[in-house]
């Protein structure tokens, strides 16, 4: 039995096949390489790279325009003039009025202006027998 | 023509010339090479041209710190464990293992139909650690010195030599099966 270095001997170093006349067309596409990558450049190709640069300032600028226009709520010029006149007649004297509550006392409601309310509203006669008898 | 004297030429701005004479020196070397990695013709074919490609686009900045060829064989292994690394990845996304879809390339791949041994012995580099494999490929089938091994990978003699030695015996142990 084969063992150690005789084994990898014995196996050789066959190359496995390739197609006819490969490595002459081989030789030929490499050897094209500088051509085709002069070709590829161009004068085009030194200007490209601050092309791209000046194309993603440009959609940075667009994207963060629409991103701002859509997150903040914009302000007719009426709504600052209607700020402006209000703040025309407040107070100077007493600015807290601002902050403070409304003072009005709410009128208790007598029987009459009950009555008057339903009968202005449309409320029929009858109805209107068993209102009073309530009040 | 000698590395030496196409470095000169390049100097001396004769590049493309230059680069018909790299290419003249090792296209055929670099394709089986490459090929050992990939197992396959088709994908070689393609991989050859991205080197060669990168190879010219970086003449330029070659320093000349180590030798014009270990600096393109470095290119070519590096090209290479990278093509690797992208069909592992492809693969593990299809839930697929990688040394069994090398193994499929090695069987349809018609160049070495016939040589039932030396399928084997493919079969069993492909199941190699990555390191491993590529020093055996370097050693056994490139018949490269340790010390351009070395240069290549920036690995020291020593470890080169270790790792020789476990995947030998790996492969060793995967062919005693096989042939008996």
């Amino acid at each position: 039995m084969l063992t150690g270095k005789d084994i990898f001997e014995s196996i050789g170093k066959d190359r496995p096949s390739v197609p006819e006349g490969y490595f002459t067309d081989l030789k030929a596409r490499l050897g094209s390489i500088p051509e085709r990558s002069i070709v590829r450049q161009g004068p085009w190709s030194s200007v490209r790279p601050y092309l791209a640069l000046a194309a993603s300032f440009v959609a940075i600028a667009v994207i963060s325009t629409a991103v701002l226009k859509n997150t903040t709520k914009s302000q007719s010029p009426d709504q600052f003039l209607n700020e402006d006149s209000y703040a025309e007649i407040l107070s100077i004297t007493n600015p807290e009025i601002l902050y403070s509550e409304p003072e009005f006392e709410m009128e208790e409601l007598t029987d009459d202006d009950i009555i008057n309310y339903l009968i202005e509203t449309g409320v029929r006669a009858e109805h209107l027998a068993y209102a009073g008898n309530q009040y | 023509m000698t590395d030496k004297e196409i470095l000169e030429l390049y100097k001396a701005g004769e590049r493309e010339k230059a680069f018909g004479e790299i290419v003249e020196s090792y296209s055929e070397r670099l394709y089986w090479h490459v090929r050992r990695f990939l197992c396959s013709h088709e994908d070689t074919d393609d991989l050859l041209q991205e080197i060669f490609i990168k190879i010219w686009s970086s003449l330029s900045s070659f320093r000349g710190d180590s030798s014009l060829y270990t600096w393109i064989y470095r290119i070519a292994t590096n090209e290479s464990l990278n093509f690797l690394q992208k069909q592992k990845i492809r693969a593990a996304l299809r839930f697929e293992s990688m040394s069994s879809k090398l193994e499929e390339k090695i069987d349809e791949d018609n160049g070495v139909d016939g040589n039932e041994a030396q399928k084997a012995l493919m079969k069993a580099v492909q199941r190699l650690p990555a390191k491993q494999r590529t020093v055996f490929i370097m050693r056994w089938f490139d018949d490269l010195s340790y010390e351009d091994i070395s240069e290549i990978l920036g690995t020291s003699v020593g470890a080169l030599k270790a790792s020789y030695h476990f995947a030998s015996e790996k492969i060793k142990t995967e062919l005693e099966k096989y042939l008996k």
